[in-house]
């Protein structure tokens, strides 16, 4: 006789029964595409050589040891990463203090600074190529002329595209660290800044011990959520430079669109986008325990 | 007055009615002569078709659908398909994709074999590609079925050669070429006859041409030729390149893409753009370019023949009346190579027997002589055609009437490059191009903006073409 039992039981089953249509959409929109990528990762399917398709096993994964574009691009989205999310912390934590200053219009500024984050990337990415770093008409290029700095192929060149991309993200994301740092900081308790006050220490002091430390969660926040961001960012640089000039852009997601889709090597290009999804996880679960484990 | 309840209102709802029925009434008026109007013309439009000894109405009733890409030749064909209607009782609907995702989503459609388009327009190179995985019919058999193909109505040879060529594998052809274009010299004869300069006969003289009207600080630069990277981008012009510093693409079976005339060629290329084009060129496609030169900031340019459509407009070029038209220079091998691309209709071979049918039937009615001239000198609009794919109505009056405002030489110099500059092996044809196409692309631009030296940025793209097409 389990009367209790069976009642707890049978709600566990009939929350099952509501829940199951949800998980089972979820199972077929995410779970079966990814488990598909990764069988595709072990398999050659090159559709210029159809006559080479089979069961490779871990072959691709080896293939990227020896591949130059590979290394390339894994540097790149390095560089790209850890830029763009402390430019995004460092100017957001800059402008959030000031405007903190500012006694009236905050509400204008947030509002203003929601907008880029609104923008898709795709519109982005096209809005800076055409509008602010195309030469001789570019915002930026008239700027750079006016100051007699001269006119630059701000997306043409290696090192200034990179330059540019890593602007670019950084102009849309900024807003996010800046909206959640401001939020934060207006919370802060004003009479522990009053105390430090009293206790005669200097701005520098009462910022690095005392505002620091209270926002850290805040900060540790936005870099997970930004760099999560940056890792599988794509559509911007996409529609800003295609990668290029050359590789000079070409970071692992976009070597991994052009490998199964230009090149059309679906397989060499799964392996590829497995690699950025493991390498996704493991910093993401990184920080998640960095986290824990000061808080 | 109650404004909330609109629909309570008697004379309201009144109204509306007899305002819906005049408006039916207008409607009809002004339709029906329109319709009466429309079917009498189609019968006069549909008899060049008919003297076809073909049954047109074999598959009536079929529907198919056919991706092209957003461009005017394509545009002209979609206002007489009413007129395919009609002759054959076949539906069409036209989808338009723009240039740069049209392969991707061809490939999609093909290798998933979904049978969504009836047909696309191809790119040439992609023949090895879809013939290696079957995913397109040989059309030999729809040319030699009497049934389909009257051969003396749709004179198949009479379709210019080197696209023939350039779309087929292995002597069978798998498309028909519609649309197509060659890459000439396009220069200021303006400027050119004021230095006493003549068209070049040679890449020597090309540059001394461009040296001699490079003024940057007048806005006038040298030459231009496209430098964005792309396997229909700056490897829209290597090539050309390459055959005429007289290099190849194989070594036996191998792609060889690093030989000592390959180096030579993509120095060249390197040290001309860098020395007589606008700073900006590497990132530029014919577009750009066909501007810069609308602009007057250009002296010279190679590109497509097709682009004097833009550099012609009087809306928007300051050099219309001003411009002539020479065949590709020579390289150091003597040899000029022009490009040999058109957009060709292929059929797809995953669809059911009947649409296949009239998918050719299809093709056959817009690649014919007669549909060729009504998209051109017989279609509205100021810019005519020029694209046509066959060389009686390359020769006839009618096509040099309608081409006269081009400028100095254009037929001449197109026809003269199509018939004696091209090379079926223009580019490698083999089913790996995409990858091919796409390193090579990547590898030049890096050489152009000055990231790698042209031999090393060579060397890396055979390093990688080696690994891509090792078995």
């Amino acid at each position: 006789m389990r009367p209790a039992l069976t009642l707890a039981a049978q709600e566990r089953r009939f929350a099952l029964a509501l829940l199951a249509p949800a998980l089972l959409a979820l199972l077929l929109v995410t779970t079966v595409p990814l488990v598909y990528l990764a069988w595709n990762s072990l398999n050659r399917i090159d559709l210029g050589m159809p006559w080479m398709s089979g069961f490779a096993g871990l072959d691709n994964y080896a293939q990227m040891g020896s591949d130059p574009r590979f290394w390339n691009s894994l540097w790149l989205t390095l560089v790209y990463t850890a830029s763009t999310v402390v430019l995004q912390v460092l100017i957001g934590l800059g402008l959030a203090l000031l405007v903190l200053q500012i006694p009236k219009g905050q509400g204008v500024l947030r509002v203003g600074a929601i907008l880029p984050i609104v923008l898709a990337p795709v519109v982005v990415g096209l809005f800076w190529r055409t509008l602010v770093l195309a030469p001789d008409v570019g915002l930026v290029d008239v700027a750079t002329r006016a100051l007699g700095l001269g006119s630059h192929n701000w997306l043409g060149d290696p090192q200034l595209a990179l330059i540019s991309v890593i602007a670019i993200h950084t102009w849309q994301w900024t807003p996010f660290a800046f909206l959640v740092l401001l939020a934060t900081l207006s919370t802060l308790p004003g009479d522990i800044y009053e105390a430090a006050r009293l206790d005669r220490a200097g701005a520098w002091q009462r910022f690095r011990h005392i505002t620091l430390p209270l926002i850290r969660p805040a900060v540790v926040m936005v870099v997970i959520l930004r760099t999560m961001t940056a890792l599988s960012a794509f559509a911007a640089i996409f529609a800003a430079t295609g990668g290029g000039p050359g590789s000079a852009t070409e970071i692992l997601n976009l070597y991994a669109y052009r490998t199964s889709f230009t090149e059309l090597n679906i397989g060499y290009g799964s392996s590829l986008a497995m690699v950025l999804l493991g390498i996704t996880m493991a910093v993401s679960w990184l920080m998640f325990r960095l986290r824990k484990a000061r808080s | 007055m109650n404004d909330r309840l609109p629909s309570t209102d008697p004379s309201s709802a009144a109204r509306r009615r007899l305002l819906r029925q005049g408006a039916a009434l207008g409607a009809a008026g002004l339709a029906a002569p329109w319709l009466a109007g429309a079917a009498h013309a189609q019968e006069a439009d549909l008899a060049p078709y008919r003297s076809a000894k073909i049954n047109w109405r074999q598959v009536e009733g079929e529907s198919i659908a056919v991706a092209v890409i957003p461009a005017s030749y394509f545009d002209h064909l979609g206002t007489l398909l009413p007129q395919f209607e009609a002759l054959t009782g076949i539906k069409v609907r036209i989808e338009k994709v723009p240039p740069g995702q049209i392969r991707q989503k061809a490939t999609l459609d093909l290798s998933s074999r979904t049978g969504t388009y009836g047909t696309h327009a191809a790119d040439p190179m992609y023949y090895p590609l879809y013939v290696a995985n079957k995913w397109v019919d040989p059309l030999d058999r729809y040319l030699d079925d009497a049934s389909l193909t009257d051969p003396a109505w749709f004179r198949y040879d009479d379709i210019l050669k080197a696209w023939r060529d350039a779309d087929s594998i292995g002597g069978k052809p798998y498309g028909i070429p519609y649309d197509g274009e060659v890459t000439v010299q396009v220069y200021r004869k303006d400027l050119y006859d004021a230095k006493g300069l003549k068209p070049a006969a040679t890449l020597d003289e090309l540059v001394a041409n461009a040296k001699a009207l490079h003024d940057p600080a007048n806005r006038l630069y040298g030459l231009a030729l496209r430098g964005f990277a792309g396997a229909g981008q700056n490897m829209y012009i290597y090539p050309s390149l390459l055959k005429g510093f007289g290099g190849g693409w194989f070594r036996g079976k191998d792609v060889v893409v690093n030989s000592p005339e390959a180096v030579q060629a993509l120095e060249w290329y390197v040290n001309t753009l860098s020395q007589y084009a606008p700073p900006a060129v590497r990132n530029w496609n014919w577009p750009d370019i066909a501007d810069a030169f609308s602009q007057g900031t250009l002296g010279c340019y190679i590109d497509a023949h097709s682009s004097a459509a833009v550099i012609t407009n009087p809306e928007k070029s300051k050099v219309a009346g001003k411009i002539g038209y020479a065949r590709w220079p020579k390289g150091p091998r003597d040899k000029c190579v022009t490009s040999i691309w058109n957009w060709g209709f292929p059929i797809n071979a995953a669809l059911p027997e009947k649409a296949k049918k009239a998918t050719w039937l299809f093709i056959t009615w817009a690649t014919s002589a007669e549909t060729q001239a009504r998209t051109s000198w017989k279609s509205a609009g100021a810019a005519k055609r020029s694209g046509i794919n066959r060389l009686s109505l390359w020769k006839s009056p009618e096509f040099a009437d309608a081409m006269k405002g081009a400028g100095d030489n254009f037929i001449q110099a197109a026809l003269d490059s199509l018939e004696q500059d091209t090379d079926v092996e223009w580019r490698p044809r083999v089913p790996q191009w995409p990858a091919i196409g796409e390193t090579l692309a990547t590898g030049i631009q890096a050489a152009l903006v000055g990231q790698k030296k042209p031999k090393a940025a060579l060397d890396e793209a055979q390093a990688r073409i080696a690994q891509l097409m090792k078995g």
